[in-house]
């Protein structure tokens, strides 16, 4: 872990880190890593990864409409919007 | 007559016998949680519409069912129509649902009332709730020290006596671990138990919600309507529910508990072990056999979980972009420059180290080293317990290794000191498994818990052990002393 994986992993995630806690951050994913990085020691050859516990397919269920258009509530909570759409800075100059 | 620390039952026998009204009740309700504001479990109230439906419980009172006018609180991650939920971060301090989640719908259409939600860890993550935006919470048994975490305004408000019961949610303990260090009881159940929907997700693979009560026939009761198949949840399991309260009294002669071999109880701290020795021993005495059984890669389950709930959490709080709701920071430069600063603004320092945590595990070049690796010893461990399942019915271990800590004394230095007070609960949520901790006695006057762990489905069976052990204890009784806090 160094200054230039901690940057682009926090580009990854959209995030960004104050410079005073940056070294910080740094030493914790250090450590953390570390520890996950133990279970390379446990022998995991022909072991299927257990992605879910139910290991069950997501059931479907029947394409029915079942609400209406609630367009209103949902823009509610937008930090920004119109009568129809959410808005954001403009993209395309 | 006081109504603090009573029980939903006894609640509810005061209900019907008329010594009090459902709106007196909850008026009486809200004035307590009010009085114990000090302790700071409760994030936002809902006065006016709790206030309303008690009177309109109080009208059609023969339609009463167990749970009418009882109060409750819901953790802040569940959604709740048109009362704030936050999840305690400062990224949602703004957002009102709209719509509740199915654990909340169906303990309001059973008649509860909802007098508040509760504080938390920011997203479920911690253990100790202090990393709440909306401030650290109080152990009602000791100003200073945290209730656990992440369910920490539940447990602390159960606890205090204000509230019979609240809900919580459980990704490594969350339930169970602030249950034991208040002395309540808690059940984190089956994975897939309990519809997730309207729940704010930490990581999804290993959610489950659950109750928080006075004592584990209160958590059947809670359960029993909690949970059931829900169409609008892909991971709720379609099977057939029991009523839980039914095999509460079963006997349990001939029962063989688990002791796991690889936890090596004899480092603990010698009153832990003294409370476990003793609970084995009462157990004993109810005709319960007691065997060793090896989870041979159970000490791997705490960095199992650091590298897949990370990974999850990264994913799942990618939604979070002040767009469509939450915070949105003031004159972005473009809409990039809106995504990074809204995040940055909204998420709190543990909430970031996770994200960056998981998006590390999961990029390219690092995801079959720590993501991959991380499931597959995820199937050892649940191997291991299919394994130790062949042999006993339950197994038993501590809740946590310590009582409640001091505000700031874990895991400020180093973030892994902290993820260790899981390693008793991490394994249940791995393997989708359910697991309950029941209050069994007190270390340096804060309470300890034992945690029963049961097979996949057998919630009815870890009720039954804690709801007989409370039979013939009086842990569940105790009433921490609260002057500090008014």
């Amino acid at each position: 872990m160094d200054q230039e994986i901690v940057r682009t992993i926090c580009y990854l995630a959209r995030l960004e880190i104050d410079a005073d806690k940056a070294q910080k951050i740094e030493q914790d994913l250090e450590t953390i890593i570390e520890l996950i990085g133990g279970l390379s020691s446990i022998d995991t050859d022909n072991i299927e990864p257990l992605y879910s516990p139910l290991e069950k397919t997501a059931f479907k269920h029947e394409d029915i409409l079942n609400s209406d258009n609630q367009k209103e509530k949902f823009l509610q909570n937008a930090p920004n919007s119109n009568n129809d759409y959410f808005l954001v800075p403009r993209v395309v100059e | 007559m006081s109504i603090q620390f009573k029980s939903i039952l006894e609640l509810r026998a005061m209900l019907d016998t008329k010594a009090i009204s459902a709106e007196e009740l909850t008026k009486e309700t809200l004035q307590l949680a009010s009085k114990l504001e000090a302790l700071n479990c409760f994030v936002t109230m809902n006065k006016e519409a709790s206030i309303k439906k008690a009177i309109e419980i109080d009208q059609n009172a023969a339609k009463n069912s167990v749970l009418s006018g009882i109060p409750l609180g819901q953790k802040d991650l569940f959604c709740t129509e048109g009362l704030r939920t936050t999840c305690s971060s400062k990224i949602l301090s703004n957002f009102i649902p709209p719509y509740s989640a199915t654990a909340v719908s169906n303990l309001e259409a059973a008649g509860s009332i909802t007098i508040g939600k509760t504080n938390m860890d920011e997203f479920a993550m911690g253990s100790s709730n202090e990393t709440s935006f909306f401030g650290n919470v109080h152990n009602p048994w000791k100003k200073g020290y945290v209730p656990g975490g992440s369910s920490g305004g539940s447990a602390a408000s159960v606890a205090a006596g204000i509230i019979p019961a609240a809900t919580g949610t459980d990704t490594g303990g969350s339930i169970r671990q602030p249950a034991a260090h208040c002395g309540i009881t808690g059940i984190k159940p089956t994975y897939g138990r309990v519809s997730r929907w309207g729940m704010i997700a930490f990581a999804s693979s290993l959610d489950q919600a659950g109750p928080l009560a006075r004592t584990a026939e209160d958590c059947a009761i809670l359960l029993n309507i909690m949970s059931g198949h829900d169409p609008k949840d892909t991971t709720s399991l379609d099977v057939e529910s029991h009523d839980l309260t039914q095999s509460l009294n079963k006997s349990l002669k001939g029962l063989k508990f688990g002791i796991v071999k690889e936890f090596n109880l004899g480092d603990l701290d010698t009153e832990v072990q003294k409370r476990f020795e003793d609970s084995k021993v009462l157990y004993e005495s109810l005709g319960v056999e007691f065997v060793e059984v090896s989870l041979p890669n159970i000490s791997a389950s705490v960095p199992t979980y650091y590298s897949i709930a990370p990974a999850e959490c990264s994913s799942n709080l990618s939604r979070f972009d002040g767009i469509k709701f939450g915070h949105r920071t003031e004159q972005p430069k473009d809409l990039a420059d809106l995504y990074i600063k809204s995040r940055s603004e909204g998420f709190g320092d543990e909430v970031k180290r996770r994200i960056l945590i998981g998006t590390y595990a999961l990029s390219a070049g690092y995801y079959d080293a720590y993501y991959k690796k991380a499931q597959q010893v995820r199937r050892l461990i649940k191997n291991d317990f299919e394994n130790a399942f062949n042999s006993v019915d339950l197994i038993m271990t501590p809740t946590s290794p310590n009582t409640a800590f001091g505000f700031g004394s874990k895991g400020s230095q180093n973030p892994v000191e902290l993820y260790l007070e899981d390693l008793f609960t991490i394994s249940a949520n791995l393997a989708g498994l359910p697991a309950i901790s029941i209050p069994h006695g007190t270390v340096s006057s804060l309470p300890v818990g034992l945690q029963l762990i049961g097979n996949f489905l057998r919630e009815d069976q870890i009720l039954n052990a804690g709801h007989i052990f409370q039979q013939h204890s009086e842990f569940h009784l105790m009433k921490p002393n609260m002057e500090d806090f008014g």
